[in-house]
């Protein structure tokens, strides 16, 4: 198992280990939620110890401040490593990597898919929650659905929630099934097309501290870069293309060592 | 493995499938993924609203593609040998097949052989090998593939189709629309069939017993050939296409091009003298200038050689812009064949040629410039012109657009006129054999489509394609097969092949070098 492995799991274990919910019943709601994990994690969760940043954001927005937090908190981050929390500690990231691993037809993402991540970005995480108030990305966000909406509806015992189901929760497990389904066809369909998230770091891509650096001499344009990519970027001609999330497999597998990182 | 009996299981069992065509793991994630998401929702069902079909749809979705899934097998990623194969063969599938000795057999492609001699390789250029040492030979590998031959197919389907030309490209468009079952005949204008195969590659390249065999193979699968039969002469193409529900034209280019210089009417056609020459003929022409870089003047460079003339080539860019194979170039020098490059013939005359020293700092696709006030005289007893060919199209004139070359102009296989199907050369004008093939196989995809009435895109997205248990080695570091040749002194003086074969542990040696990149590189 390869280091970014072990520490995708490991990342998984730490954001979602409250182990207590089996107990109490109640999801956390401690001095650690008051943080943010760089990465899509939904904070309703039974076992989530943080908070998701585009949840925060969102709450922000709905209130209708300034969210200087979560905006400094996304541009630190980004500015140092880019996306590359996407490629190493994003649960739902990891779940998508698992689920590219079924041999199945897999299937080429066109390119103008990596476009609707902005517009996810600006209209349902921005403007929709500023006209209404109400956090719309969460409403449909398949991460939720998984990890918090199932789990809570499925431990209910005293059947308030179970109560709620309604139309909204039949579109939310619509839209996981209908990315659990293109996740198994198309490398990382979520992060790629409708992660907000991923949106607002890919934008510091380009002028993060870590970058990375192809050395056109020694590329022969194998393309066995994009081929081992989980996000299918070309690496080898656009090597801080926006939807690269700096997992380093490139770096790794290149048979001629010509892709580098560097930190400056 | 029956891939339409494991779709129809996905009909009716999600993932049933794909445990039946041995992707156990796959089919529980399909089965998982549907009827646990039914259970889920039985679980916690409420009420019926209308985000309730919505769901429904994303069933169904799931259902469709399983089925789908279940047709198709699963896919790999196309590497750069597949990616840039003019004749669409799998060169990872066939070298993993040698590297693991396995017992699966390659399916059978027309001119397979053929291709181990006469390809370009372009593969080898892309290779990904080349980042450890150098590119695995891909090409020579061919001869130890174990491949299907194929037997007489019975004709299920009732149209008939008419194929013109018994080149490389009409005799693979008849093989794999004979194999779906259709009647296909060709009309071949000489008395052999074969096209360049038969009458113009010398014998040192490609054995006569190789072509024979390859076509005995084909014709095998029952097709029927006429030959002597030249369309628009013998036959016109009003009653092909009354006669047949679709008509191919795969009839190459056989029109010498011109350079349209003083004097060339004293100049020999390449093509006549290699045609010539692989009837038996011997020539004796003396100091022989050949005109052309391709891979035709090498060949009549090469065989004036082996009659015992002196001969030298003159090509108008460098010696690495020649469109010619570069293993068949490495070969021509080391017999003692002067390549004479940026060189361009202004004037021939009976005795000497007047020739004008040329530059091209563009490379193969700029232009060539000549150098002013430097002519030289060269005295040369012959001359031979292979400068490139072009299609004779005479006869489809009004039938079909073709443009300023005499190329048939076609999208996808298909020409201006429904009936009428076009590939190889009479598209691309002078290309070469693994071009030919790999159109061939594509127009019959396209004829099959066009008689069956399925918009090509639809077709495209249920063709299948081959699919064996490959399995990934770990990396060496072997280096390239030194591909054995005849000695030089010994081969200038006869026909015989001049690549040697070599033993099944070497090639299984050089076939463990291949990296396997669908593989090895994938997240």
């Amino acid at each position: 198992m390869s280091l970014k492995r072990i520490i995708q799991i490991i990342a998984t274990i730490i954001q979602n280990s409250y182990i207590p919910v089996f107990f109490s019943g109640g999801i956390y709601q401690g001095i650690l939620k008051k943080g943010c994990v760089p990465i899509l994690n939904c904070w309703g969760c039974p076992l989530a110890w943080y908070s998701c940043p585009m949840g925060a954001l969102q709450h922000f927005i709905g209130l209708k401040l300034i969210p200087f937090y979560i905006l400094g908190f996304f541009g630190t981050i980004g500015m140092v490593i880019g996306r590359m929390s996407c490629g190493w500690i994003c649960p739902f990231g990891f779940f998508q990597d698992l689920l590219y691993k079924i041999k199945s037809v897999k299937m080429k993402l066109p390119k103008w898919c990596s476009y609707i991540k902005y517009v996810i970005l600006i209209g349902v995480a921005g403007i929709a929650v500023y006209l209404t108030g109400e956090q719309w990305f969460c409403k449909l966000c398949p991460n939720g659905t998984l990890i918090a909406g199932i789990p809570l509806i499925l431990a209910d015992k005293t059947g308030d929630l179970r109560a709620l189901v309604g139309w909204h929760f039949y579109m939310k497990i619509a839209i996981l099934i209908f990315v659990i389904l293109f996740s198994i066809i198309i490398k990382r369909f979520f992060c790629r097309t409708f992660c907000p998230i991923g949106a607002i770091y890919s934008i510091f891509n380009r002028f993060s501290l870590l970058k990375l650096k192809i050395d056109k001499e020694k590329c022969i344009e194998c393309k066995s870069c994009q081929m081992a990519c989980p996000m299918d970027v070309p690496i080898y001609r656009a090597s801080n293309h926006i939807d690269c999330i700096r997992c380093l497999d490139c770096v790794k597998i290149c048979p001629t060592k010509a892709i580098k990182y560097e930190l400056r | 493995m029956n891939y339409g009996r494991a779709a129809l299981i996905s009909t009716f069992v999600v993932g049933g499938g794909q445990m039946y065509s041995g992707r156990f793991w796959t089919g529980i994630c399909f089965a998982v993924i549907f009827y646990g998401s039914i259970v889920l929702m039985i679980n916690i069902w409420t009420e019926l609203n209308p985000a309730f079909w919505g769901l429904v749809a994303v069933w169904i979705l799931v259902w469709l593609f399983n089925i789908y899934d279940a047709y198709k097998g699963m896919s790999y990623e196309k590497p750069q040998c597949e990616k840039t194969c003019p004749a669409g063969i799998a060169p990872w599938i066939y070298i993993n097949l040698v590297a693991t000795e396995s017992k699966q057999y390659y399916p059978f492609v027309p001119f397979f052989d053929t291709l181990e001699r006469i390809c370009p390789a372009p593969c080898e250029e892309h290779c990904t090998r080349q980042g450890i040492n150098s590119s695995v030979a891909i090409k020579y590998l061919k001869s130890g593939v174990k491949k299907t031959i194929p037997s007489f197919k019975q004709k299920t389907k009732k149209e008939k189709i008419a194929i013109v030309g018994a080149g490389p490209c009409g005799l693979t468009t008849a093989y794999y629309l004979a194999y779906k079952g259709y009647e296909a005949v060709i009309y071949e204008k000489e008395k052999i069939p074969g096209g360049v195969l038969a009458t113009l590659i010398p014998e040192f390249r490609l054995p006569k017993s190789t072509i024979d065999k390859e076509i005995e193979n084909i014709l095998n699968i029952g097709i029927g050939l006429k030959c002597g039969i030249e369309i628009g002469k013998d036959l016109s193409m009003d009653e092909l296409l009354k006669k047949y529900d679709a008509v191919f034209i795969g009839t190459g280019a056989w029109k010498p091009e011109k350079l349209g210089i003083p004097g060339e009417e004293n100049a020999l056609i390449g093509f006549n003298i290699l045609e010539q020459i692989k009837k038996g003929k011997n020539f004796n022409l003396g100091r022989v200038g050949v005109i052309g870089g391709g891979n035709t003047a090498i060949d009549i460079a090469r065989s004036l050689t082996r009659q015992g003339n002196e001969v030298k080539i003159y090509y108008r860019r460098s010696i690495e812009d020649m469109p010619a194979e570069q293993e068949n170039r490495i070969e021509t020098q080391e017999e003692g064949i002067e390549i004479i490059p940026l060189t361009l013939p202004k004037e021939i005359k009976k005795d000497r040629v007047t020739m004008v020293k040329t530059e091209c700092p563009e490379g193969r696709n700029g232009p060539v410039k000549m150098i002013q006030a430097s002519e030289f005289n060269v005295a040369l007893d012959n001359v031979v012109m292979a400068v490139g060919q072009q299609p004779e199209t005479d006869f489809l004139k009004g039938y079909v657009k073709l443009d300023k070359f005499s190329r048939i102009i076609t999208k996808n296989g298909k020409t201006s006129h429904p009936k009428i199907f076009a590939g190889g050369d009479v598209v691309l004008g002078s290309a070469t054999v693994a071009h030919a093939v790999g159109h061939g196989m594509k127009t019959a995809k396209r004829i099959d489509f066009y008689l069956k009435r399925i918009p090509l895109f639809l077709g495209r997205l249920f063709s299948k394609t081959y699919q064996p248990k490959v399995k990934l080695l770990p990396i060496n570091d072997i280096n390239r097969i030194t591909i054995p040749h005849r000695d030089i002194e010994e081969r200038i003086h006869d026909f015989e092949e001049v690549e040697l074969k070599v033993s099944k542990e070497e090639l299984k040696r050089e076939a463990t070098r291949c990296l396997s990149c669908p593989l090895r590189y994938r997240p």
